[in-house]
């Protein structure tokens, strides 16, 4: 079920996306900063090759599961920073990829319980969902490929967490569903059920955002 | 020409172009995860962020070595 990772694809920003801002306050003054290359540690247990190949899925499930760019940007590096811290507890029984993929969910699912928390929201009724139907016409069309990331986050934003979570781990053709089983807890028989639900609350609520 | 039929003609032909465009504007997606995958596609990883990840990973101690690091160490 592996794929290789897509890469150098053209980018295109919108709302919903977020724009690329300077760090200043990490950059040392000087002529220049040194290259990524010689920090130290960095290449060191081929952490950067690790960085290069996962930072995009790992930034994009943290952006749509979160649903805030800024705070994408931190989980990313938070979660880059205890997998760094963590390396040697790295079993190999898993791939990479789904080793970064826990400790980024139960990171975001920490800040959204703490966001949550703080805001006393509660998601809707998730038995809404169950009974959720879509449109068979062109459910997932778009006018304008610019606004795909808006609209995603939107349907996003309003579906149970759980399917949330699901539909993104899927959408990587790197996961297998019974990978995406263990990092989720469940069965895999649960989880193509709970997907196929998923993707009929998406498809529903995504034509609403036209 | 019939300048009834030169109209039908033209209108036609306005109508194809219209279609024609809105064809090349609108995309469709066979299924959810094909729509992410586009959107994952097109979303970039902020730049500053390896450099970000890369301070601060110059800051902390060296992490003890996996298994597998070790046993590849040692042949």
């Amino acid at each position: 079920m592996a794929k290789p990772v897509e890469a150098g694809s053209a980018f295109a920003f919108d709302e919903a996306r977020p724009k690329a801002v300077p760090d200043s306050t990490t950059r040392p003054a000087g002529d220049g900063p040194p290259s990524i290359g010689d920090q130290p540690n960095w290449q060191s247990l081929g952490f950067g090759a690790i960085y290069e190949e996962h930072s995009r899925q790992i930034f994009y499930l943290a952006l749509r599961f979160l649903g805030d760019p800024t705070q994408a940007e931190d989980a990313t590096h938070d979660v880059f920073l205890k997998a760094y811290r963590k390396l040697g507890e790295f079993r190999g029984d898993s791939a990479m990829r789904t080793w970064l993929y826990r400790i980024t969910i139960n990171h975001c699912k920490n800040l959204l319980q703490t966001w949550h928390q703080r805001h006393m929201v509660n998601n809707a009724d998730d038995s809404l969902w169950e009974t959720a139907v879509a449109s068979s016409e062109s459910p997932l069309r778009v006018l304008e490929i610019k606004e795909l990331g808006q609209r995603i986050q939107k349907t996003l934003d309003v579906l149970p967490e759980e399917y949330r979570l699901l539909l993104l781990l899927v959408a990587d053709q790197q996961m297998s569903y019974e990978e995406i089983a263990t990092l989720t807890e469940q069965s895999a028989d649960a989880v193509r059920g709970k997907l196929h639900r998923a993707r009929k609350a998406f498809v529903a609520q995504f034509q609403k955002f036209t | 020409m019939d300048p009834k039929t030169a109209k039908l003609q033209q209108q036609q032909k306005e109508e194809t172009v219209e279609q024609t465009g809105q064809h090349q504007a609108a995309r469709e997606f066979a299924s959810v995860e094909e729509m992410l995958r586009e959107d994952a596609a097109q979303t970039e990883v902020p730049p500053a962020l390896a450099r970000r990840v890369a301070d601060s990973i110059a800051r902390e101690p060296k992490p003890p070595r996996s298994w597998w690091q070790r046993w590849f160490a040692r042949r």
